[in-house]
């Protein structure tokens, strides 16, 4: 267990800058997400902390110690890989021993680890098997046990569970909720999973672009992002944005009409009240706000697309365009496509955004 | 897969014909190595021995010096092909890993070695070996065909190193290997196949090389089979029962090597395929 801390970390491979100064601190024993779009430098931040990749600027601590220039294996970290990187020629006890080998520990005490970590991960009928000889999910267990050996002060993954099938994917999920649970480490988990980052975190970071957008619990960037990005970021489906122009204040609100809804005096509270009253914003509707029932503000949505998941249906305006309203219905709902569908909307619960993304 | 019969049979026929093309030129070797003298060069050639002799063969060992060329053979190939695998591996992993300035036109141009007639620097290098004393030793053909193979020998393992995931090194880099222990434990092993055709490209190219072992080897005794075996042929007739079973038996070792270590060429060949 150890506590991790970032200091505007950058960097630049050639004339591209991948990170532009992360900064962030890890208490000892929390499991620290760090989830967004493709190419937002998550993996990169991850492998600098790693120590594969060298950071152009900026420091790492681990444990109060400055390690930005200590060889990967000397930092007291240990590392599962999205595609497992076992040694496909040695055996599973082998491969989880290789690392104790390196670090000079004699041949009992390695092997004493190698079962401990073998019984906690149920891996100890295959350790004398190959890697090809395991299926997909044994494998990972393999790679975990290969980290979990070495007693690391700070656990890295790096998307682990992507190359299991779904199912897999949920049962080694909470495998490794246990984990974390059991061995109180510190871990940094890279995702693009909305649901291994809800279920998994105490902290998310959301990264965009090589910067840090936004870092709190699961529940908080969920119900009070900081920008456009992070609402649209986190939630599954995405939260749907439409513009609004705002008449007036009213009380601690705002009041808004929003012809795309056919909306006029919706009041919403912002997160602060604007000093000057702005021209345009964005509404920001979460899909299970939209409530299938009467109230004050009742919408009409056509339903062009409509997917029935059981407990839920997703009704789509636009299906397949960028500005589609998603609506979260209860149940199997009867809409069929080509109807209007009457809701409400519960002004409450919607957010608002300036014209750069930033929450008003 | 379901083939059609058709196209079945034109695959056999294929596979036949290609059989055919190159085991006949063998069958032909072989099998004439234990006829007499006779059936050899009859009118009607038979393709399934009538005789059956070992005549030249005893011959071959008992009055020629084939068995010295043997020794030779295998002393200056077995020689060629370690050496070129213990300098090849270690410098195509530098290429690979090592980042060092103009590594990208230094690998390009190793290969520009085989762009000249290997035949242009004999005679340099015979004056080069007559200085330094290595004419008419076995060495000095050991670091020709060392030298001749390494280009390729390197070009080839570089790539069979790159089809390695990257993450497996970078596990090897977080376990804590330093990187000769990386080579040596999780790469050389990892391509094997790789290893095993280079080894045989080696064996295989010291084995058949005849240039420079008749230019600078001059005593019979220190001859290799290649070169020692090409005066059996007379300059008035040839013994044709004698060259047979001599290159009957110039073949084993190369029968033998493709045999113990053929598995891991063909896989290596598959893999370098898919990968």
């Amino acid at each position: 267990m150890a506590d991790l801390v970032l200091n505007d970390l950058h960097k630049q491979f050639g004339s591209t800058k991948v990170i532009k100064g992360a900064s962030l601190s890890v208490a000892s024993g929390e499991f620290v997400v760090f989830v967004g779009p493709s190419g937002c430098g998550k993996s990169t931040l991850l492998r600098m902390i790693a120590g594969l990749e060298k950071a152009t600027s900026g420091t790492i601590a681990i444990d109060g110690r400055d390690v930005t220039d200590v060889d990967p294996a000397r930092r007291g970290i240990a590392m599962v890989f999205q595609t497992y990187a076992l040694y496909p020629h040695m055996s599973v006890a082998e491969n989880m021993a290789f690392g104790l080998e390196m670090a000079g520990m004699p041949k009992t005490e390695r092997d004493a680890r190698v079962r401990q970590a073998a019984a906690t991960l149920h891996l100890t009928d295959y350790l004398d098997r190959k890697p090809r000889q395991l299926s997909g999910g044994q494998r990972q267990r393999v790679a975990i046990g290969r980290a979990i050996v070495r007693d690391p002060k700070v656990f890295l993954f790096d998307e682990p569970l992507s190359n299991l099938d779904a199912e897999l994917r949920v049962k080694m999920r909470l495998e490794i909720a246990k984990l974390h649970k059991d061995l109180g480490a510190t871990m940094i988990y890279v995702t693009h999973d909305q649901v291994e980052a809800m279920t998994l975190a105490d902290k998310i970071v959301v990264l965009r672009d090589g910067l840090v957008e936004q870092i709190g619990s699961p529940l908080a960037l969920y119900s009070d992002p900081d920008n456009q990005f992070v609402a649209g970021f986190i939630g599954s489906p995405r939260m749907n944005f439409v513009d609004a122009t705002v008449k007036r204040r009213e009380g601690d609100a705002l009041v808004l009409d929003v012809p795309q809804l056919g909306l006029d005096g919706l009041p919403v509270r912002p997160r602060a009240m604007p000093r000057d009253l702005p021209g345009a914003l964005v509404l920001g509707i979460r899909p299970e706000d939209f409530i299938d029932q009467q109230g004050s503000f009742r919408v009409s949505l056509p339903c062009n697309a409509i997917e029935r998941l059981g407990s839920v249906s997703y009704l789509y305006t636009a299906p397949g365009d960028d500005k589609t309203l998603i609506a979260e219905l209860k149940g199997s709902h009867p809409a069929k496509v080509g109807e209007t569908v009457a809701m409400s909307l519960d002004p409450q619960k919607c957010l608002l955004f300036d014209a750069a993304g930033i929450r008003v | 897969m379901n083939r059609s019969f058709g196209l079945n049979a034109t695959l056999i026929a294929c596979l036949c014909f290609f059989v055919v093309l190159i085991g006949l030129p063998f069958w032909w070797v072989v099998s004439g190595s234990i006829k007499i003298p006779q059936e050899i060069i009859s009118r009607v050639p038979t393709m399934i021995p009538q005789s059956f002799t070992l005549q030249h063969y005893q011959k071959l060992f008992e009055a020629s010096d084939y068995p010295v060329y043997l020794v030779n053979s295998l002393i200056v190939a077995a020689s060629s092909t370690v050496l070129t695998l213990l300098l090849a591996i270690p410098a195509a992993y530098a290429f690979f890993r090592l980042d060092f300035p103009g590594r990208g036109i230094l690998y390009r141009t190793i290969l520009l070695a085989y762009a000249f007639p290997s035949i242009v620097v004999l005679i340099p290098l015979f004056g080069l070996f007559a200085k330094v004393g290595l004419v008419d030793r076995l060495p000095a053909l050991i670091i020709v065909n060392v030298a001749f193979a390494l280009p390729f020998s390197i070009w080839m393992l570089r790539s069979f190193l790159a089809g390695v995931p990257k993450e497996i090194e970078e596990a090897a880099v977080m376990d804590g290997a330093p990187t000769l222990t990386i080579l040596r434990r999780i790469m050389i092993p990892l391509i094997a196949p790789g290893i095993a055709s280079v080894g045989i490209y080696a064996f295989v190219t010291a084995w058949t090389e005849y240039v420079f072992a008749s230019v600078l080897i001059l005593s019979d005794a220190k001859r290799t089979l290649p070169v020692g075996f090409s005066g059996i042929i007379g300059q008035y007739q040839i013994d044709w029962g004698l060259l047979l079973a001599g290159a009957t038996v110039a073949i084993l070792p190369v029968v033998a090597i493709f045999a113990l270590i053929g598995r891991g060429f063909v896989s290596g060949l598959t893999e370098g395929a898919v990968k």
